[in-house]
């Protein structure tokens, strides 16, 4: 089964991520579980957002597309990333977010991706 | 059938035949796999153009041999370049053939499937390393069906391999007491497979799709090596009792049809016949397992021209069997269903409610789509159709989400007809 594990930030995660030794240390600790993640085989893929105040939004009203600078929706929290995992069980899913370094500062959202296949009924 | 795809055949074929050899010979699971997979693909260059060798087998062991014995020369060169004590082994040592004869090659098929299913593997690595180690496909081709990166397969295969070299390579049969074990973990691998291929919706993923002919063609050869195991034989006639339902259980615009609603002109008699003959034989000569029974089902399922002449008296005992031999949440709410088809939906319904003290069981999108259908029969759209609402919410498959959302539609006062 695939989960799509999406990482929350705020703009304190994005601080202590980019500065000083504890921000080392939390790169660190990121490489580190997406290393024994690509080992196990089950890391998908992962990638990290660029901070949020690079954000264009686009909407497309009457077939002409609406675009403005910044996100779409103004919250203290927002996506800063994510890791496609596949994994036995949503428990095993759940394991890996809470082991994701910024989870002590923000949380993650554990979803399960949609399947093409499905079961006789 | 092409030359080609008769080519590919006879490769898949020999592939477990080729890496058992050189397990056997050579040691090392991991390399030995490698140079097979190498052996293949200059098969498939050279074979059209040279014309098709008198002993394929042969052919391939050879040329593997070749592969490994070039590769572990130069480990050992290495070996010694870096070791200034240079160890004073000839690197002959590694190619001696195991002392006494060779087993028939066709056993070793076998052995590689059961070294393949070890216990010290994840089920998705076993999968993974069964489907190139025995199934002769390529890291890209499964990588392809199982939607996931080449990388990670690959990283998968490499580490099952070495998994298994580091626990000990132990070729041959597994010691006895494990061996029935191994052989149903096996079992479950090539239902995996084959489940994988056929629950994926029609036209989106050819590959996929292939995975349940490739499950098949694993499981019968298994068959033809054990004939007397029920359960191998219970797993090849359920496996040929779902397959025959293929070209009815969806609709054109992808969505499920349901067993009840299906054309049953369109079911393959020929895999109903087979598969219903199998598992016959098997129930009565055989100690009975979970494979035999939900073939049985199947095979109950099967015979029934309509729907409505279903035997559900006897699905039901079935099902209490499979409960007694297999228990599990899922084989209860099936059981529940077979209940309301012979007791009413109201009593269905009164079952139902028992298993929800199951927490997972109550959250899977299953349990709310029994009860809505139970709801449905018994009459009461509105709650019938907030079911449907919710089993649609919870699925995480497009045909299945469908299926639901079009069922709570019809049950839509504003959009019935």
């Amino acid at each position: 089964m695939k989960y799509m594990l999406l990482i929350y930030d705020n703009p304190d995660t994005r601080e202590k991520m980019f500065s000083g030794d504890a921000g080392e240390q939390l790169l660190a600790d990121v490489d580190a579980v997406i290393a024994e993640l690509t080992a196990s085989g089950e890391l998908l893929g992962s990638e990290a957002l660029a901070d949020p105040s690079n954000t264009r939004t686009v909407k497309v009203a009457d077939g002409v597309p609406m675009v403005t600078d910044g996100p779409f929706i103004e919250s203290k929290e927002h996506m800063g990333g994510y890791l496609l995992v596949e994994c036995d069980s949503l428990e095993r899913a759940t394991e890996i977010a809470a082991r994701w370094p910024s989870a002590p500062f923000a949380p993650l959202e554990v979803r399960p991706v949609m399947d093409a296949g499905g079961e006789d009924m | 059938m092409s030359d080609a795809r008769a080519a590919e055949d006879l490769l898949r074929g020999l592939a477990p035949q080729v890496v058992g050899a050189l397990v056997r010979r050579y040691g090392h699971l991991d390399s030995s796999e490698e140079a097979v997979q190498e052996a293949l693909a200059a098969a498939v260059t050279q074979w059209p153009r040279d014309g098709l060798p008198e002993d394929p087998r042969a052919w391939l062991i050879t040329v593997a041999s070749r592969r490994l014995t070039d590769q572990l020369r130069s480990d050992e060169a290495r070996r010694r370049r870096e070791e200034a004590d240079a160890l004073r082994r000839p690197a002959d040592e590694h190619v001696a053939p195991a002392a006494g004869d060779e087993p028939p090659a066709e056993d070793d098929t076998l052995q590689v499937l059961l070294l393949c299913c070890h216990p010290a593997l994840s089920p998705p690595s076993r999968v993974a390393l069964t489907l190139r180690a025995v199934g002769g496909l390529t890291t890209a081709e499964i990588a392809a069906a199982y939607l996931v990166p080449e990388a990670t397969l690959a990283q998968r295969i490499s580490r099952a391999k070495q998994r298994i070299d580091a626990a000990g390579r132990s070729f041959g049969p597994p010691p006895a007491p494990e061996r029935g074990e191994r052989l149903r973990s096996a079992l479950q691998v090539l239902y995996l497979i084959f489940n994988e291929g056929y629950t994926a919706s029609s036209g989106l993923n050819l590959q996929r799709r292939e995975l349940t002919a490739e499950a098949m063609r694993l499981t019968r050869e298994v068959h033809r090596l054990l004939p007397e195991d029920g359960e191998v034989a219970g797993l090849l006639a359920l496996m040929l009792l779902t397959d025959a339902r293929r070209a009815a259980r969806t609709a054109r615009d992808g969505s499920i049809v349901p067993l009840a609603d299906q054309d049953r002109s369109l079911w393959d008699a020929a895999a109903i016949a087979e598969g219903t003959a199998l598992v016959t034989r098997a129930l009565r000569h055989a100690a009975i397992g979970p494979y035999q029974l939900q073939a049985a089902i199947a095979a109950v399922h099967a015979e029934a021209p309509r729907a409505e002449a279903t035997d559900w008296p006897q699905i039901l005992a079935l099902y209490g069997l499979l409960e007694r031999v297999a228990p599990g949440p899922m084989v209860s709410l099936n059981r529940t269903v077979a209940y309301a088809m012979v007791h009413g939906p109201e009593a269905g319904l009164a079952r139902l409610a028992q298993l929800e003290d199951d927490e997972r069981l109550a959250r899977h999108h299953r349990f709310a789509a029994v009860r809505a259908h139970l709801l449905e029969r018994a009459g009461d759209h509105g709650a019938a159709r907030a079911a449907y609402k919710l089993a649609g919410r919870r699925a995480t498959s497009f045909p299945e989400r469908r299926y639901l959302e079009g069922r709570a539609a019809r049950l839509d006062p504003r959009t019935a007809r």
